[in-house]
């Protein structure tokens, strides 16, 4: 023993090399302690008190300590520490309350050396003065703390800390007479060891017990201190009163803590509940381990820095029956997995982007700072000058938001309440969505409404009224649909119109330079040129061109057409009086000619979008020749709702869905018209649009839709006279016998919209409230009350 | 297309998430600090801080809203292993008088060995489900069978991705004609390994046929989608509200946007660079190569084939 003692001693002042590893013992740890030479280790537990030698490459055992044919409950250890100044001797602290003493240097193979019986119940923690050899002291379960010298028999002097258990005891490094002790209870004392009468000071550290503290090894005013409340805490004992420097939050009950050598402010903390790792914090950033050890699979019991001035090896023994050595530099950095940037994209379309301040400073450092002086508000850096540690992250938070031209989904919400989804002759409905839809500047979209209004309006479906002119639409517009794949086909199959075939042709040319929208007003063109293609006159196709102008936006033409556009039920009658009489014959002509009146009256723009209509006129003729009813553009006007729900804009496909009703619902199976409208529903909910959202609902055929308003409302009301709840019969009041809906203003029963405050249970007309409220706040039927309504 | 506005949020370690809630006019944001902080949007378009609290021991990685219809719900997810359920309280009281309000927290879920590393509450339509993934892989779908009581969850399947996973996301379509689709994102770093974008698709129909036959119940799963442009850690997916884009940012700083064409093919529409400045993106767009509607084998493969995603309906 002597001999191996010499050759540790000689390591010990060279440099520590080793590397990660660990060892198997044949039983769990409850405490571990390195010689101060650094080479060795003692692991003591219930049935286990072994030293271990640290070799480069593994552990090797050197010793059993636990010896004798039946093991007494002496060796069965609670804590265990070596000797700082001493390589021989060993201090143990067993769970029957005695606390032994182990002199290494014994020849014989029992090296216990001496045994001290003095406290009542399991002994926690042993502790040997730093500077002083023989001077042990202990603390207990039943509350009492004893310093022994080990020169005597027995305890020195007992120290009562007048409280439950002691859990720990720690002699301070720098100050001779000083130890601290913790507490069950939560409390610290500090003790002076020649006064055993009372403690020097004590606070309340914790919430739940102590379970550990260290002195810091160079701040002589430092403590650290864990508890069960999950909280590493360093206080300042230097000052009148104990001052927190710091809090640490841990995830588990911090069972052992150990300053780091050489790191200031690093501690190393495990846990003995629930948390099987070893963390390695820097207590200035109290959230985020530095380091993290993961190598146990069961509770660690132990840890040690296995030399007082070297920060880079760890010890660790556990109650899964392991011992290990961790390097610093494997230890896993949870800093590193941690997500520096968060990121939600909102509903309007804004972004909110938190990032690390480090990050985004080192890409605007990669480029000329001339971002930041644009946007002045842009990752407004926190500037902490008393910041003075680099470690320490803090993060930028801010929101992108849309601009208002910038593709925000304002239209979706323009759209949504603009729309007309019914109540209106299948025509106009078009029409006005189609407007809606140019008014937003979604031209695609218009000009589907156009189309789907050419399509449907034909003389089956619609009022004779529109007869023509719905016609002529519906065929020009189903050949856009169709990609006018068809259009060269079937024309020359006509005979009889290869001359408008020609026509198609230039118009082709001339369609070709034209921006979307001009395509869409040409659409438009289209329409009414057909219109004259079915039997007409040439007075209808005067009379439509002018229309077109108007989509066109010409202004000269569009003005003094306004009111017959704004009234189009009024320019309908005549039209259908002119098409009862039309010279069948002549309508090729007609079609020939009309593009050249429309001409005359217009500009050169108008032109060529007649032209395009003419060529598309013929083709539209022979489908209305061969009597193609409607249902023949399903097919494609289904495949359209599909593209658009595709693409996102579920909120066309539902509105389609609902306009042409029952034309195309057929075509569609119910489960996907029923995912539409449960989006188009969810979409609107989102952006509080109840009223849309309530309309769509009463307006879907799907059952499993429409119920949804009909189920889980339901009001509370109380009678405006005697305030007594309402039976669920109506609207008169089962104990007054009166309508209990009357409007406080003016005395009448409300039908429709009726308004009324929660508190007083008046009310009325939404109108008359709302303009009674703009003088008083008091409530209209005079009863005194502030009505509040929301 | 932008306008930036900063906040001032007070936290005292990195922000780790930032999230709105269904209308878009409240955002939680969680940090290293434990704790979790609500803004409200006012009238003026600021935010304003209306609640902050400490919810876990650990760093708190993700926070998430359910849809409103189960009230005002958070969840959120920690470095401590564990997932919370927070509900605000609705009531007078001191805190309402300060502009502040209330939040309780209802449940604990603490089924993972590692840090629980997003959480994410499923489309209203699947009910009150939440998904949560870990840093060993691991993605757990819970749900509260009475969505009154906030305070029973029951885990109802265990997803082993193999990857550590960093993040996810629910495609927030509520479509029942197609399988609802989960993208997580991988902050594995090491370079060889599967791609750190990858959408999933779940196949309803193949799990009741099995919960039918008396087997494990199971996510039937396959990959519709991977990329893997950000050569490095992707730290966050995020949907747009339609379900078509998908927005994802890495560790190289920039948020990329996903979009799928109509052929099904997701391609990078967009780079955004952190401090908003644009990126002139052609040349980086054109590196883009997303390996699409691969397989992986060690997945269940699903009846559907590969790449029936969005083109079911």
């Amino acid at each position: 023993m002597e001999k191996m003692s010499r050759v540790t001693t000689a390591l010990s002042g060279s440099m520590l090399t080793g590397r990660t590893m660990h060892c198997h013992l044949d039983a769990p740890a409850n405490a571990i302690s390195v010689c101060r030479d650094a080479a060795q280790v003692v692991v003591a537990g219930r049935s286990i008190f072994k030293i271990y030698s640290i070799e480069e490459e593994q552990f090797v055992e050197k010793l059993n300590l636990r010896v004798g044919r039946k093991p007494s409950l002496n060796l069965s250890c609670a804590d265990v520490v070596w000797h700082q100044m001493d390589e021989n001797l060993l201090a143990t602290a067993a769970t029957n309350g005695v606390v032994v003493t182990w002199n290494l240097g014994r020849p014989s193979r029992n090296k216990q050396d001496q045994l001290f019986t003095e406290h009542k119940r399991t002994v926690n923690k042993v502790c040997f003065h730093p500077t002083e050899a023989h001077v042990l002291l202990s603390g207990s379960q039943d509350g009492f703390m004893k310093c022994f010298d080990l020169r005597r028999k027995d305890s020195v002097s007992t120290f009562s800390g007048q409280s439950e258990s002691v859990r720990d005891v720690q002699f301070s490094i720098r100050d001779y007479f000083t130890f601290a002790s913790t507490f069950e209870n939560g409390n610290v004392q500090l003790w002076d060891i020649r006064r055993p009468d009372r403690c020097e000071r004590m606070f309340t550290a914790h919430n739940g017990p102590v379970f550990c503290c260290d002195w810091h090894p160079e701040d002589r005013g430092w403590l650290a201190t864990g508890g069960r409340d999950k909280m590493v805490k360093v206080w300042d004992m230097t000052t009148h009163r104990a001052k927190e420097m710091h809090c640490v939050q841990t995830i588990a009950s911090v069972a052992r803590v150990k300053w780091r050598p050489e790191c200031r402010h690093h501690l190393a903390t495990c846990s003995m509940m629930v948390d099987h790792n070893i963390y390695v914090w820097d207590v200035r950033r109290p959230f985020v381990p530095a380091a993290m050890f993961e190598e146990h699979r069961d509770v660690t019991t132990g840890i040690a820095w296995r030399h007082p001035h070297d920060p880079s090896f760890l010890l660790s023994g556990s109650k899964d029956s392991s011992l290990c050595q961790h390097l610093f530099r494997d230890a896993s950095q949870p800093v590193e997995r941690a997500n520096p940037e968060g990121l939600c994209y909102g509903l309007f379309g804004d972004l909110a982007f938190a990032a690390k301040e480090s990050l985004v400073a080192a890409e605007s450092g990669r480029k000329p700072y001339s971002g930041d002086r644009r946007h002045p508000m842009f990752f407004k850096r926190k500037l902490d000058p008393a910041e003075p540690f680099a470690g320490l992250a803090s993060s930028a938070l801010s929101v992108f938001e849309m601009e208002p031209a910038g593709g925000s989904m304002g239209w979706f919400v323009d759209t949504a309440e603009r729309y007309a989804l019914t109540g209106r002759p299948l025509a106009e409905l078009c029409d006005h969505n189609a407007k809606v839809a140019r008014e937003l500047g979604r031209n695609q979209v218009a000009q589907t409404w156009t189309m789907l209004r050419i399509i449907y309006c034909s003389p089956g479906l619609v009022p004779s009224a529109n007869l023509n002119h719905s016609v002529g639409k519906g065929s020009t517009c189903g050949l856009p649909l169709m990609n006018s794949f068809n259009l060269k086909d079937m024309a020359p199959g006509l005979g009889s119109e290869t001359r408008l075939d020609r026509s198609k042709g230039d118009a082709r040319s001339d369609t070709a330079l034209l921006d979307s929208s001009a395509t869409l007003l040409t659409n438009e063109d289209n329409e009414e040129t057909e219109g004259s293609d079915v039997p007409t006159d040439y007075l209808l196709g005067d009379a439509e061109g002018e229309e077109d102008e108007l989509y066109l936006l010409d202004p000269e033409h569009a003005h003094p057409e306004e009111p017959e556009y704004v009234l189009p039920q009024e320019a309908f009658p005549l039209r259908h009086e002119i098409v009862d009489t039309p010279p069948g014959p002549e309508h090729l002509q007609d079609k020939a000619d009309s593009p050249h009146v429309s001409g005359s009256e217009a500009d050169a723009t108008s032109l060529a979008p007649m032209d395009s209509s003419f060529s598309l006129l013929s083709v539209s003729h022979a489908l209305y020749d061969s009597r193609l009813p409607p249902d023949f553009f399903s097919v494609l006007v289904r495949d359209m709702l599909r593209f658009y729900a595709e693409q996102g804009d579920v909120q066309m496909a539902v509105s389609v869905l609902i306009v042409l009703g029952e034309r195309v619902r057929k075509d569609i199976d119910e489960q996907t018209q029923e995912h539409w409208y449960t989006s188009y529903i969810d979409l609107l909910q989102r952006f509080r649009l109840w009223n849309v959202s309530n309309e769509v609902v009463k307006l879907s055929t799907s059952r499993a839709i429409s119920c949804l308003n009909q189920a889980s409302t339901t009001l509370h009301v109380n009678c405006s006279h005697c305030k007594r709840p309402m039976s669920s019969r109506g609207w008169v009041c089962d104990r007054c016998h009166r309508c209990a809906s009357m409007c406080a203003v003016c005395h009448h029963v409300v039908k429709g919209l009726f308004v009324w405050c929660q508190g007083c249970s008046h009310g009325g007309h939404l109108q008359h409230i709302m303009k009674w409220l703009e003088g008083s706040s008091h409530c209209p039927a005079g009863c005194g009350h502030l009505c509040e309504y929301s | 297309m932008f306008v930036a506005r900063s906040i001032a949020a007070d936290h005292k370690d990195l922000i780790h998430d930032v999230s709105f809630d269904f209308h878009g006019r409240r955002m939680a944001t969680c940090s290293s600090d434990q704790s979790v902080k609500v803004w409200d949007k006012s009238e003026s378009g600021d935010w304003h801080c209306t609640a902050s609290w400490k919810t876990h021991s650990g760093s708190v990685w993700r926070v998430t809203w359910a849809h409103p219809e189960f009230g005002q719900v958070l969840a959120s997810c920690s470095f401590d292993r564990t997932a919370a359920v927070w509900e605000e309280i609705v009531g007078e009281s001191n805190d309402k008088l300060r502009g502040q309000s209330h939040w309780v927290k209802r449940t604990t879920l603490v089924d993972s060995r590692t840090s629980v590393t997003d959480v994410k509450f499923a489309p209203k339509h699947m009910g009150l489900m939440l998904a949560t993934c870990s840093a060993d892989g691991i993605v757990r779908i819970y749900e509260a069978p009475d969505v009154m009581n906030l305070s029973q969850w029951s885990l109802q399947h265990e997803i082993s991705c193999k990857l550590s996973c960093s993040c996810i996301s629910w495609n927030p379509s509520s479509s029942r004609a197609h399988s609802p689709m989960i993208a997580v994102g991988s902050d594995d770093n090491s370079p060889n390994t599967m791609a750190k974008v990858q959408i999933f698709e779940y196949n309803e129909n193949t799990r009741k046929e099995l919960t039918s036959s008396g087997g494990p119940t199971k996510f039937e799963i396959h990959i519709v989608a991977q990329f893997d442009n950000h050569n490095s850690q992707v730290w966050r997916v995020s949907w747009n509200i339609t379900g078509t884009v998908l927005a994802s940012s890495g560790d190289d700083g920039c948020v990329r946007l996903w979009k799928a064409n109509y052929m099904d093919n997701w391609k990078c529409t967009g780079i955004l660079k952190g401090n908003g400045s644009p990126v002139n993106g052609s040349s980086q767009q054109g590196n883009s190569n997303p390996s699409l509607g691969s397989n992986i084998p060690s997945l269940h493969n699903s009846l559907n084939g590969s790449s029936a995603g969005r083109k079911q309906s």
